[in-house]
């Protein structure tokens, strides 16, 4: 009798509602949804971090204001390789460079009439769709070092952020 | 049932205790990010600020550097410029701030290791300029060394780092052309 009495004063969402919002079983629902939240966490905090790339300077391969994902697990069997497209760490990762890796350590990089040398040869870029004239004097890399430069290199060379990058600087490889 | 609200418990409890020891016994290190903020919030002016108000702004960052400050700063082709002094930081302000139009800066990644005797400390941080008006943003990684005076932590020293170290091109270059 009391139960009854106390059913019929409260308020019941109907089934449906009640279904759609919290599910059959709440504990259930409830466990789904921390699983979802921490497995995302993890995901996208260690593994993928997603960003969105704020300037022109990997045209056409990205487009500005695109949104791509950094691999960071991508480096852990093998290292950086050369035409990977790689995020750099400034002071963190909330604002990274993207660039593409044309040079690896130990090899001597240089840009003579907008073309890629390294250790004097010709390199084949596919992926540059834009003619520049740098030129740019050859640099030696270290044991643990990169040179890294963006695709769209239509601009002055002094107005592109290129060069040497240390390998601890490298957070990851894009992913799409 | 009550194992498991008693486990819940225990862990709010310890939660709670870490989040006060960090309210109560918190370390240089967050006076120092406090200070670094300020610094960010005292350089940005928004287009529609007056112009009193924009040179009491340039007058008050006089608070955060100490009066012997080096400021030495190399945006390849954007900025570049050294000041030696916190009144000549001031003039730089106060031109800038009549030069554009608004400014935002933010740092949005700041680390910040202290000297063991904890009177000094270095800040590793990532800088984002916004000019009004302009398309792309200037992000800049630089170098604060700071010193704590009369209880203070004041900017001593503000480099650029060469996150990517294009500019020792004429010191690295190869041994076969040099």
């Amino acid at each position: 009798m009391t139960v009854q009495n106390q059913t019929a004063r409260t308020p019941r969402l109907p089934d449906w509602l009640r279904i759609a919002l919290i599910g059959r079983n709440f504990k259930f629902t409830l466990t789904r949804i921390v699983v979802l939240v921490v497995t995302c966490f993890v995901v996208f905090r260690f593994i993928l971090l997603p960003i969105r790339i704020g300037e022109i300077s990997m045209l056409p391969t990205y487009k500005e204001r695109s949104v791509n994902l950094v691999n960071r697990l991508a480096y852990l069997r093998h290292e950086p390789q050369r035409g990977d497209v790689v995020a750099i760490r400034l002071a963190g990762i909330h604002l990274m460079y993207v660039k593409r890796i044309i040079g690896l350590p130990g090899e001597t990089v240089a840009f003579v009439n907008g073309r890629v040398l390294i250790d004097g040869e010709v390199l084949d870029e596919p992926y540059e769709k834009f003619d520049c004239g740098w030129n740019l004097p050859p640099v030696k890399l270290g044991t643990n070092e990169y040179y890294v430069v963006g695709d769209n290199r239509i601009m002055p060379a002094k107005y592109h952020t290129k060069g040497v990058a240390s390998r601890d600087r490298i957070v990851g490889k894009l992913l799409l | 049932m009550k194992i498991v609200f008693r486990f819940v418990l225990a862990a709010a409890l310890v939660a709670f205790g870490v989040w006060m020891w960090t309210v109560l016994f918190s370390g240089p290190e967050k006076a120092i990010r406090k200070q670094l903020v300020g610094i960010a919030r005292t350089v940005s002016f928004s287009p529609n600020q007056g112009s009193l108000s924009r040179l009491a702004g340039a007058q008050n960052l006089g608070f955060f550097f100490s009066t012997n400050i080096e400021v030495d700063i190399n945006v390849p082709g954007r900025v570049q410029q050294s000041l030696m002094s916190q009144s000549e930081i001031i003039q730089a302000a106060v031109a800038a701030r009549s030069a554009v139009r608004g400014l935002t800066v933010k740092f949005p990644d700041i680390n910040i290791t202290v000297a063991p005797d904890k009177q000094s400390a270095v800040a590793d941080l990532t800088v984002e300029v916004n000019i009004s008006g302009e398309r792309d943003p200037i992000v800049q990684e630089m170098k604060f060394t700071l010193q704590k005076t009369g209880g203070k932590w004041l900017v001593t020293r503000i480099e650029t780092v060469r996150t990517l170290s294009i500019l020792n091109f004429e010191l690295r270059r190869a041994p076969s052309i040099v």
